[in-house]
């Protein structure tokens, strides 16, 4: 009764074609990836101790540790976003919640993606221009902060929205039928149940500053700074910059060094990553409809 | 005390609405009157207006930007557009809508939330006795009463269908208005809340927007009956299910020839 048609036994053969085609692409954008990760750790795990992460370049930066850089760097990233996540998260509750639905709407919608393409050097001359030239803040933590957040402020927009967005639109008009206002619908149903993915989506966003070198460069990140910053209006050394520099600009590095850094600063973006994922396992894992 | 003025009062008046979505006019012209303490009927096919016609009442075109209502309606002889408040006036109102939405709040939250919105929880005491009373009247308290800290979003479609009730109830509403509720309630539940509903009819005005021409039948004391965006006929129950309508198309539908 039930025995396989040729038909069955073509589409069963086809099927497993696309899954091996499938798998075999997955394999190859893995293996960039393994092969970064395993450079790293082999090349740079033996330069990696609590002297390294906690005491300052010396001898011209040849030796010594990565403190100030990446003290700089926490800096940076801790300074941009209580810019942008304020600014990024409000802005995207107006554009999901009480914009109305017209062209100028749906104009700003695109030229927020559109930002969220913008080369960072790009985004690094503008910070030169309106933060340290303009606002007069200098090369500092602050002009080079806002450039970050500047940078990825559209990202965290798009991210928040889309969060906003998968919040069902039911709920919204049973509030508003029962006599709630937008303000008291967003408060009660739709941030309780958008925050999971807001947060991650800043989280991710974030990360991402932590390892950008072009917004920073002309903006306050310094190559070498013999001091920790004491305010937001000093400059910093940062990692992504450090790297740079003792990959190409200074003589005589032991090749482990740079490798050290590297791992570092990839750590860094990783454990925030894996905090974000974590966060949205568990807070998830309650699925609420 | 009922007298007989007061039975015959119109809780609302509809006069020559026409709504349109864009330049498209899905209802034209409608003139009606819902009587307090009633059950209204309204039955038509798909697309004739029916759902458009409960926003118009509580004022979410307002929401809904390509959304425009013109004529007038009256609550209590006030104009919906004169109120200074929508939201106290949408708090009046009562909605159901075909699909369950329990919100993604406790059992307890999604029936205190319409009082705590509107500053009227009271004490404690006063909340928990305000969502047992809906929950009891909605027939669902005891099926959740040890379940009052659960999701309501995740009950089943049938409960949240009465939780939905209940926080509707939960407005103290002058006027309840339930569209299509038992699209996606089995006929238990659909019966159970029937009987809620003509029981609430002692305390409130209700508007029924129904596509089972047999639940008009047996619960409305009035009815209209829409079509492509007319009304094309109002009358009382009895007259319209006793195949005298005036109108062929609603003896038609009635009698199940189309729709």
């Amino acid at each position: 009764m039930f025995q396989a048609s040729p038909i069955n036994h073509h589409n069963a053969q086809i099927q497993k074609r696309f899954k091996m085609l499938f798998g075999g692409m997955m394999v190859i954008l893995i293996i960039p990836v393994v092969i970064i990760l395993a450079t790293l750790i082999f090349r740079g795990w033996h330069s990696i101790s609590w002297t390294f992460i906690f005491t300052d370049p010396t001898n011209g930066m040849t030796a010594g540790g990565i403190f100030p850089a990446l003290f700089g760097t926490i800096w940076l990233v801790v300074v941009s976003m209580l810019a942008s996540v304020p600014l990024g998260v409000a802005a995207a509750i107006y554009l999901s919640e009480y914009a109305p639905d017209n062209m100028l709407t749906r104009l700003i919608n695109l030229a927020t993606i559109n930002l969220a393409g913008v080369p960072s050097i790009v985004h690094a001359l503008f910070g030169v221009g309106a933060f340290v030239t303009f606002f007069k803040f200098g090369t500092s933590i602050l002009a080079a902060s806002l450039t970050l957040a500047i940078m990825t402020l559209p990202v965290v927009i798009v991210s928040s929205w889309e969060s906003l967005q998968s919040v069902p639109r039911p709920f919204r008009e049973a509030c508003w039928n029962m006599g709630a206002t937008r303000w008291q619908t967003i408060w009660n149903v739709v941030l309780p149940n958008a925050f999971t993915g807001i947060l991650t989506g800043i989280i991710l966003q974030v990360s991402r500053a932590a390892g950008e070198t072009a917004p920073i460069m002309f903006t306050g990140a310094a190559m070498f700074l013999p001091f920790l910053p004491n305010s937001v209006f000093d400059q910093t050394m940062a990692l992504a910059l450090h790297l740079f520099v003792v990959a190409t600009q200074v003589p005589d590095v032991p090749e482990s060094l740079p490798f050290g850094v590297a791992l570092v600063l990839v750590g860094i973006v990783m454990i925030m990553n894996t905090v974000a994922i974590w966060i949205r396992m568990h807070l998830r894992g309650k699925k609420k409809w | 005390m009922v007298t007989a003025s007061q039975q015959v009062k119109n809780k609302i008046e509809v006069k020559d609405l026409v709504i349109s979505y864009g330049s498209n006019a899905i209802l034209r012209h409608v003139t009606l009157d819902v009587r307090e303490n009633e059950i209204f009927g309204i039955i038509g096919p798909a697309n004739s207006g029916k759902t458009s016609f409960l926003n118009a009442i509580n004022r979410m075109d307002m929401m809904r930007s390509n959304m425009t209502v013109t004529g007038s309606v009256s609550i209590d002889g006030i104009n919906t557009r004169e109120w200074r408040n929508v939201y106290a006036l949408r708090r009046k109102i009562g909605v159901v809508f075909p699909l369950p939405v329990g919100l993604p709040l406790t059992v307890y939250d999604n029936v205190a939330l319409a009082p705590r919105l509107a500053g009227t929880a009271g004490t404690k005491a006063d909340l928990d006795e305000l969502v047992e009373r809906c929950l009891r009247r909605a027939a669902l308290w005891d099926e959740v009463k040890d379940r009052l800290t659960h999701l309501g979003s995740l009950l089943s479609g049938g409960q949240q269908q009465r939780l939905t009730i209940a926080r509707a109830l939960s407005q103290s509403p002058e006027i309840l208005m339930l569209d299509e509720f038992s699209i996606a309630v089995d006929p238990v539940t659909t019966m159970r809340i029937e009987d809620v509903l003509k029981e609430l009819k002692a305390e409130m005005t209700i508007i029924l927007v129904t596509n089972l021409v047999q639940q008009a039948n047996r619960l409305a004391d009035r009815t209209a009956f829409f079509l492509n965006g007319d009304c094309i006929e109002i009358g009382t129950t009895e007259q319209l299910f006793s195949g005298k309508a005036k109108d062929q198309r609603t003896n038609d539908y009635i009698g199940g020839k189309f729709g």
